[in-house]
């Protein structure tokens, strides 16, 4: 029988680790919502530009469009999906209910769980992006901590629910026009709706498109802790001082010659970060 | 023993890492693949589900109230309006062969009704500068001229049972099956008239059904016949993949 009240704690064995966080870096939900969220938006991407393929112009009939430089030009075929218009209509009216729902499951769980503290933006994070621009531009030779995500990570993944949204809203606009007709007006009528819809899918492109490049520039280490959870410190960008493509080089190899010039003049110490 | 599972942990991760890997790699080429296809065949239930869901939703969104509004500033579309039929040619309502071109109104209905040109223009006129919304993505501003569809209903009495409406045409086997509010809709037309002209044959001459709460390819072109159903009829356009309801 265990002593309800020790005298002395149990000692740990000599050999004994230190436990891995027993918290995974992704909760479950996440890693789900998130690869949901990789095929809805890739299919959602390429079902939208097929359909937009069936006339690639904003102008109203007879009239002419400002604000896109690429009238009546298609988007290359193999950007698209779905084979023919009403095929790729097909996608897209059944893949906007899982993006939707996805990302109402994604939403619900940040703001439950309080993984939106690790989003938000705050009053430092210009001043950390600027810290984060100046160590890829190799103006700063240590990688900041600040956190689970860095101040660019944030910003990027606080904008990408917006312009999802911004999607949604612009998108039920096209889809109901007359139903919706108050509605559609706030985006300034069907044509602008539908040129504001674009607009959401090549930010929500180009954000994605960052993020991916910098998965895999930056830190590939975390890809296995989106589909495990589990992340090993060590591997973090800011353990191994990463700049994009810093994990393909050769251990021997830095290509930071700044920062090791410094290093042999004597080492360079926590006082100042800038070089 | 410690550093025995600690190193087994490490391989087995490295295994893991490696699965990973390599099933990333298999996404990436299935979804290579796909591109540019249909997309996979097992998907075509899922997406003929999806579109039963999205039918049965459009309807319950759908209000008579509801107005197609023409945004102020909008140029019409005038001689810009593209102009589509199934047939080789600008189809074209021969009285030498077909004699006097009339619209038949009828199916489930107490007073089936054979109407002339003539007939139509008589019955309550409207003109609604609405816009056109294409499937393909594009809108155009027009002023259809005609009689409200609703006028022709209280002409013939349609039978409650009536939840469809089919409208057919003379341009080959082109028609399209609509649901009866959409076709009851205040904005919905058989219209004789555009831009305040005599309607030409290439918009479907001598009457077509016109309604903005419709895509395009609802509107029928080249009338011929109206007839009331108790179930949906299909379509030139929906039989060959495109949505059935097309409602905006």
């Amino acid at each position: 029988m265990v002593d309800p009240n020790p005298q002395t704690l149990p000692q740990p064995t000599p050999a004994a680790r230190p436990l891995q966080s027993p918290r995974k870096r992704h909760h479950w939900i996440v890693r789900v919502t998130h690869w949901v969220n990789v095929v809805a938006i890739i299919i959602m991407v390429g079902s939208g530009l097929r359909i937009f393929n069936a006339y690639p112009a904003f102008a109203r009939k007879g009239e002419i469009f400002c604000c896109y430089p690429f009238e009546h030009k298609p988007i290359p075929d193999w950007l698209t999906f779905g084979g023919w218009l009403g095929g790729a209509r097909h996608w897209h009216f059944a893949m906007m209910w899982v993006l939707v729902v996805n990302g109402l499951v994604y939403m619900t769980f940040v703001y439950l769980h309080g993984e939106w503290r690790d989003l938000v933006p705050r009053k430092g994070d210009i001043r950390d992006s600027w810290q984060m621009i100046k160590f890829y531009a190799f103006r700063r030779k240590d990688h900041p901590h600040q956190g689970k995500h860095n101040a660019l990570q944030k910003a990027t993944y606080f904008a990408l629910p917006w312009a999802g949204l911004f999607a949604v809203l612009t998108g039920i606009a096209i889809w109901k026009p007359v139903q919706f007709a108050p509605f559609t007006a706030l985006f300034g009528g069907y044509v602008w709706a539908r040129y504001w819809h674009f607009i959401a899918m090549l930010i929500i492109v180009v954000l994605s498109v960052a993020h991916v490049f910098m998965v895999f520039a930056v830190d590939p280490y975390s890809i296995p802790s989106m589909i495990t959870g589990n992340y090993d410190p060590k591997h973090s960008p800011e353990a191994r001082n990463a700049r994009p493509f810093y994990h393909l080089l050769p251990r021997n190899v830095s290509i930071d010659f700044r920062v090791r010039r410094e290093r042999k003049q004597g080492r360079a110490s926590g006082q100042s970060h800038d070089i | 023993m410690t550093s025995d599972l600690g190193e087994s942990s490490r391989l087995d991760s490295l295994d893991r890492r490696e699965f990973i890997w390599r099933s990333t790699g298999l996404i990436s080429l299935a979804l290579l693949a796909a591109c540019d296809s249909r997309g996979p065949k097992s998907a075509d239930r899922l997406l003929q589900y999806a579109e039963r869901k999205n039918l049965a939703l459009e309807r319950k969104l759908f209000r008579h109230t509801s107005m197609d509004v023409v945004q102020s500033g909008a140029y019409d579309a005038g001689n810009k309006l593209p102009s589509y039929f199934v047939s080789p040619v600008v189809p074209v309502w021969d009285e030498a062969v077909r004699g006097k071109w009339a619209l038949e109104v009828g199916g489930l209905v107490a007073k089936p009704a054979r109407l002339t040109l003539e007939d139509l223009q008589r019955l309550p006129q409207v003109s609604n500068r609405v816009n056109h919304y294409c499937v393909e993505g594009w809108t155009a501003v027009e002023t259809w001229t005609g009689v409200p569809f609703a006028e022709l209903a209280r002409l013939v009495q349609p039978d409650p049972k009536a939840r469809y409406v089919d409208f057919r045409s003379f341009d080959d086997d082109y028609h399209e099956s609509w649901d009866i509010e959409s076709a009851m809709h205040k904005q919905t037309v058989v219209a004789y008239g555009l831009d305040g002209k005599p309607l030409q044959p290439a918009h479907g001459a001598p009457a077509r059904v016109y309604s903005p709460v419709k895509l395009g390819y609802k509107n029928t072109k080249y009338l011929t016949k109206i007839v009331f159903m108790p179930r949906m009829n299909g379509g030139y356009w929906t039989d060959r993949g495109y949505e059935w309801y097309g409602g905006v």
